[in-house]
C-alpha cells in the first residue's frame, strides 16, 4: 500500500481555540484515491481544506503532507481564477510552481510547460477557448478551466471546495470523469468537498461527513 | 408663536445659528470685512479692464520666449499656449509612467493581502511621506536642485504621483478577491509571484483606470507647477500675471487651459470607462498577452 500523501492526526479545526470547528480530527488519504467530504453549510469543511493547503494553521494536532512544495492544489469554492485574464494564462499559471525562475521573471515559460498547458485545455475540451476571457465562460468551463489549471501543476494532492456546486446533471457529471481520471491516470490524492450526499457517494472512494464537530466515515 | 416656542418646536436653528456666528467671529479675526470686499470689486473691474478681451495672439504668434527650445517651423506650433499646453503633457506623460513604474512594486508591497505587516507598514509610511507635500512644493524644491525648467517639474511630478498612484493602487490590489490569492498560495508560490501573476491580473483594470486618471490629473497640475519655474503652460501664466502683467494673454492662456482640460477629462473618462467593471460586463484587462504561448494560440 503506498504512503499517505496527508495525515491528520488528534487536529483542532478552526480559528478560535475556545471554540474549534473541527476536533479529534483523523485522516489518511493515499495517491489516487478520492475522498468526499460531507456536511452542512457553514460548518467548517472548507476551513479544513483551507488549513491542509497551508494558509491557516491547525489549533492542535498534526496536519502534514509529506510532498514537496508545489505539489498541493487547491481549487477554491470560487475557483480562484483570474476573471479578466484568459483561459491559457489561467491554466498556464498552474506551471508556475515547476518553472525555472528565469522564466517566471521574464514570463516566457519553456516549451515543455506550454506543450503541457496546450494538452491539459484539449483533455478538458476548451481548446476553442484559450484565448476567451474566464469572465464569458460558464460555470462548467470555469470549473474545467480550474481543472486544468492542476492538470499542468501535476499536483500529488488536490484540494477541491465545492467545485461542482451549482451545475446540471450533465455539466456535473462531466467534471466528475475529468476528477477521477486525475486520480486514477494522474495518481493525485484528492479530497473533495461536496454538498450532495448522494453525489458524493456515487463517485467517492470513501465519503467523510462532517457531524457537529466531528469527522466521521460513512458507511457505504 | 415667539421665539422661545419657535426655538423649543425647531431647537436646530441655534445651531445652526451658532455656526454662523462663529463664521462671522473666525472672518472679523481674519480682518475680512465688507470694506475689503468693496475694494476687491473695485479691483475686479481694473483687471477685468485689462483682460478684456482676451489676446489670442498666444495661440497664433511664436512665442519669444521659452524654456525649452522649439523647433518647428510652424509660428502656432511655437506659440506660447501650445508650446507650454505640449511641454506640460510631455512632464505628465513622463512624470505618469515614471511614477507608475516605480509605484507599481512599492503598491505591492504596501498591500496587506500581499506582504508581511512590517513591510507594508513600512511602505504605507513611505507612500504618506510622498504625499505630505502637493506637487507644487516638491517642484519648489527640484527648481531650487535642478533650476528651473521640465526637468524639475517632471521630478515633482514623479516623486508626487508614486504617492498618490501607489496609494490607489495598493487600495486596488488589496480589493482583489482571496480566492486566485489562496489557490496561489497553497501552489506553494512566493509572495512576488502570487502579486506578479494573481493579484496584478486582477486588479489590472482597477490600475489602468487609475493610471489613466492620474494623467488628467498630472495634466492639471502641470498647469499649475509652471508657476513656480518648473516648465509647461503655468510658467507662460506666471510671466503674463506677473512679469509682464499681460492680463488680456494671461486670459487667453486660462481659456485655452480650461479647453484643454475639458477635452483631456473626456477623453480620460471614455478611455476609463473601457476599463470599468459592472455586474453585466467585466470586461477584458487590456494588458499586454504576457505569455507568447497565448497570443500565438
Amino acid at each position: 500500500m503506498p504512503e499517505p500523501i496527508l495525515r491528520i492526526s488528534a487536529a483542532e479545526i478552526g480559528f478560535e481555540k475556545q471554540e474549534p470547528l473541527l476536533e479529534e480530527v483523523e485522516l489518511e488519504l493515499r495517491p489516487g484515491e478520492i475522498v468526499g467530504i460531507i456536511g452542512r453549510s457553514g460548518i467548517g469543511k472548507t476551513t479544513l481544506l483551507r488549513t491542509i493547503a497551508g494558509l491557516i494553521p491547525a489549533l492542535s494536532g498534526t496536519v502534514e503532507a509529506p510532498v514537496a512544495k508545489g505539489e498541493i492544489g487547491y481549487i477554491p469554492q470560487r475557483l480562484g481564477l483570474i476573471t479578466h485574464q484568459s483561459v491559457g494564462y489561467n491554466v498556464i499559471m498552474g506551471a508556475l510552481p515547476r518553472a525555472p525562475l528565469w522564466q517566471t521573471i521574464i514570463s516566457m515559460p519553456g516549451g515543455e510547460l506550454r506543450e503541457s498547458a496546450r494538452e491539459a485545455i484539449q483533455a478538458v475540451g476548451l481548446s476553442d477557448k484559450v484565448l476567451d476571457p474566464i469572465s464569458q465562460l460558464s460555470g462548467g468551463q470555469q470549473r474545467r478551466v480550474a481543472i486544468a489549471r492542476s492538470m499542468v501543476q501535476q499536483p500529488r494532492l488536490l484540494l477541491a471546495d465545492e467545485c461542482l456546486g451549482e451545475l446540471d446533471a450533465e455539466t456535473a457529471k462531466e467534471i466528475i470523469d475529468l476528477i477521477q481520471s486525475l486520480a486514477a491516470e494522474r495518481n493525485i490524492g484528492i479530497l473533495i468537498v461536496d454538498h450532495n450526499p448522494v453525489r458524493a457517494r456515487t463517485f467517492c472512494d470513501r465519503v467523510l461527513q462532517v457531524r457537529g464537530t466531528r469527522l466521521e466515515e460513512v458507511e457505504r | 408663536m415667539s421665539i422661545i416656542q419657535l426655538l423649543k418646536k425647531r431647537p436646530r436653528i441655534l445651531i445652526y445659528a451658532g455656526i454662523l456666528l462663529l463664521a462671522l467671529l473666525i472672518a472679523t479675526r481674519l480682518g475680512i470685512n465688507l470694506h475689503n470686499l468693496q475694494r476687491a470689486w473695485e479691483n475686479a473691474g481694473v483687471l477685468w479692464a485689462e483682460m478684456f478681451p482676451p489676446d489670442f495672439s498666444v495661440i497664433t504668434e511664436r512665442a519669444q520666449w521659452t524654456q525649452s527650445e522649439c523647433t518647428w517651423s510652424a509660428d502656432w506650433a511655437c506659440s506660447p499656449a501650445v508650446h507650454g499646453l505640449t511641454e506640460t503633457a510631455q512632464i505628465a506623460f513622463l512624470a505618469t509612467v515614471g511614477g507608475m513604474l516605480l509605484s507599481l512594486p512599492l503598491s505591492m508591497m504596501a498591500a496587506h493581502n500581499l506582504s508581511p505587516l512590517w513591510l507594508s507598514t513600512l511602505t504605507r509610511q513611505f507612500l504618506a511621506g510622498l504625499r505630505v507635500l502637493p506637487s507644487l512644493v516638491w517642484a519648489l524644491i527640484f527648481v531650487i536642485l535642478f533650476g528651473p525648467g521640465p526637468l524639475a517639474g517632471v521630478m515633482a511630478m514623479t516623486l508626487y504621483t508614486i504617492g498618490y498612484l501607489g496609494k490607489l493602487q495598493y487600495e486596488a490590489l488589496e480589493g482583489v478577491s482571496r480566492h486566485p490569492l489562496e489557490a496561489a498560495r497553497a501552489m506553494g508560490l512566493p509572495r512576488w509571484q502570487v502579486a506578479r501573476y494573481f493579484a496584478l491580473p486582477e486588479a489590472s483594470n482597477a490600475l489602468l483606470s487609475q493610471m489613466l486618471f492620474m494623467f488628467e490629473y498630472n495634466i492639471r497640475h502641470g498647469s499649475i507647477i509652471g508657476l513656480v519655474g518648473a516648465g509647461g503652460i503655468g510658467w507662460y501664466l506666471s510671466n503674463y500675471l506677473g512679469t509682464f502683467a499681460r492680463y488680456d494673454r494671461a486670459f487667453a492662456m486660462i481659456i485655452v487651459i480650461y479647453i484643454a482640460v475639458v477635452i483631456i477629462d473626456q477623453i480620460s473618462l471614455a478611455l476609463r470607462h473601457r476599463f470599468m467593471d459592472s455586474e453585466v460586463h467585466a470586461p477584458r484587462a487590456r494588458w499586454r498577452e504576457i505569455i507568447p504561448f497565448i497570443a500565438r494560440r
